[in-house]
């Protein structure tokens, strides 16, 4: 009798607590999304599922000696599984549009204004009794405006790591719903005229232009940015070994094999930082909904930039690729592709979104070394 | 209250300083960028490939030019995948 009763008193059901439950119900609402509705699978459905795990009473897979406790402190607090990540992206980048018409690197910094107006959201929130970021903290969630996964989990390990479930949670979800979020405002601020607005095919870019072209960027980060360069120098040496062409090899493992690994990980390892007593205060809901409001405003911006040069460069420019600075790629490129077919049934503007794509991933990463170098301390 | 005025110019600092130095920074890797192309674009191969291909299709009279330009759009599209 004495065995069942301590059986018992080591259950899941006479441990469950309320928030716990809540919590798991929160992770089995991301499995559905990852799995039913095809959000960001690859980290919704390791996250969803590290935020049961996280929640099991008695389970002591967060606690120290825990399997998600090592891989919360090894890959992510060191900022290691995001790099990694960021390595693997930049293996799998493409820059030859971007070097074909490098003016678009301005529509990725356009579209970076959304962390820096969401900065200020989120300092200004604090207005509303309950709230109460910290400069760092705002600065952690203003990158969900990034659209860059690893990024926005690099920069919040930095910088806020208490919050780190919720940003990261934030940022994957608003990356899946790039296609509701953005086409409203493109149309919003185009004419039917503008959204027709044919461009000019891309030049052939050279091989050495895209060798030279990591280099270049590493360069200037090493002159004017140190301290991006743990983002910037990862996705410089992806993409190096990417259009060198001589470590094929190691090329394909950084785009495949190891990203694969790592996202496994680093999924589960956010996952375990949804437990109850961190997730469920009235922060999160600040952070979702400011998280929505970075998106936005740079889908904005990117598009009023790409106004202006449409109209400095006498109509050659699409005013829709600039929704593609936000970087989500290669999502945000293929809703301008979409919305530039609605208007246009023969306007395929896919290869001239993904310029402005890439660049907002390089804009992203050096406005994260910004925050970095005045809020990292 | 007035910590609050001075986090919110703090915040607008920031991102002041934010925006010029990502503007500025991508702005110096566009001239890095033309440079290099400057220097070492295909320029030569490029002008032959264009007649070549204006020539064909100029010469091939019963295909539509929008045929033409749909193929090389979704020819475009799928290298832009792979």
């Amino acid at each position: 009798m004495d065995g069942l009763i301590a059986f018992w008193a080591e259950s899941g059901i006479a441990n469950f607590t309320g928030p716990q439950l809540l919590m798991m119900a929160v992770g089995a609402l991301l499995l559905y999304l990852a799995i039913a509705r095809g959000f960001e699978p690859l980290l919704l459905l390791p996250i969803g599922f590290g935020a049961i795990l996280a929640n099991i009473p008695n389970g002591g897979f967060t606690e120290e000696g825990g399997l998600l406790y090592y891989a919360y402190h090894v890959g992510i607090e060191t900022g290691v599984f995001p790099l990694l990540i960021f390595m693997g992206v930049g293996a799998l980048t493409d820059f030859g549009a971007l070097i074909a018409n490098p003016k678009m690197l301005l529509l990725g910094a356009a579209a970076q204004f959304g962390i820096f107006a969401t900065l200020l959201g989120a300092i200004a929130l604090n207005a509303v009794p309950g709230f109460e970021f910290s400069m760092q903290d705002a600065a952690a969630i203003a990158i969900i405006g990034g659209a860059d996964g690893p990024t926005a989990i690099f920069l919040a390990s930095k910088l806020a790591p208490e919050l780190l479930g919720a940003i990261a949670v934030a940022a994957y979800s608003y990356m899946a719903l790039v296609p509701i979020i953005q086409p409203p405002i493109m149309k919003l601020l185009t004419t039917e005229a503008e959204r027709q607005i044919k461009m000019e095919q891309l030049r052939e870019v050279s091989k050495l232009e895209k060798v030279i072209f990591p280099l270049a960027v590493l360069g200037l980060t090493i002159l004017f940015l140190p301290a991006a360069t743990p983002l910037v120098g990862m996705f410089c040496l992806g993409n190096l070994m990417r259009e060198s062409g001589v470590v094929d090899r190691l090329s394909n493992t950084a785009q495949n094999e190891l990203i694969n690994i790592v996202t496994i990980f680093l999924g589960l390892a956010v996952g375990s930082k949804l437990s109850a007593d961190k997730f469920l205060q009235l922060e999160t809901l600040g952070i979702l909904v400011l998280g929505a409001v970075a998106f936005g405003i740079g889908t904005a911006t990117g598009v009023l930039m790409a106004k202006v040069m449409s109209k400095l460069s006498g109509g050659k420019i699409n005013p829709l690729i600039g929704a593609a600075g936000v970087s989500a790629v290669p999502m945000a490129a293929r809703v301008v592709n979409k919305v530039g077919l609605q208007a246009n049934q023969q306007n395929f503007l896919l290869m001239h979104a993904m310029g402005p794509n890439v660049a907002g991933v390089l804009g992203s990463a050096v406005a994260a070394g910004v925050l970095l170098a005045v809020l990292g301390g | 209250m007035d910590s609050m005025a001075e986090q919110l110019m703090e915040a607008l600092m920031i991102m002041a300083l934010g925006m010029g130095l990502v503007f500025i920074f991508l702005t110096i890797l566009i001239g890095a960028v033309n440079l290099v192309a400057w220097k070492f674009a295909p320029k030569p191969n490029l002008a032959p490939i264009a007649e070549a291909s204006e020539a064909q299709v100029t010469s091939f009279p019963g295909i539509d030019p929008k045929m033409v330009a749909v193929i090389t759009a979704a020819v475009h599209q799928y290298r832009a995948k792979a």
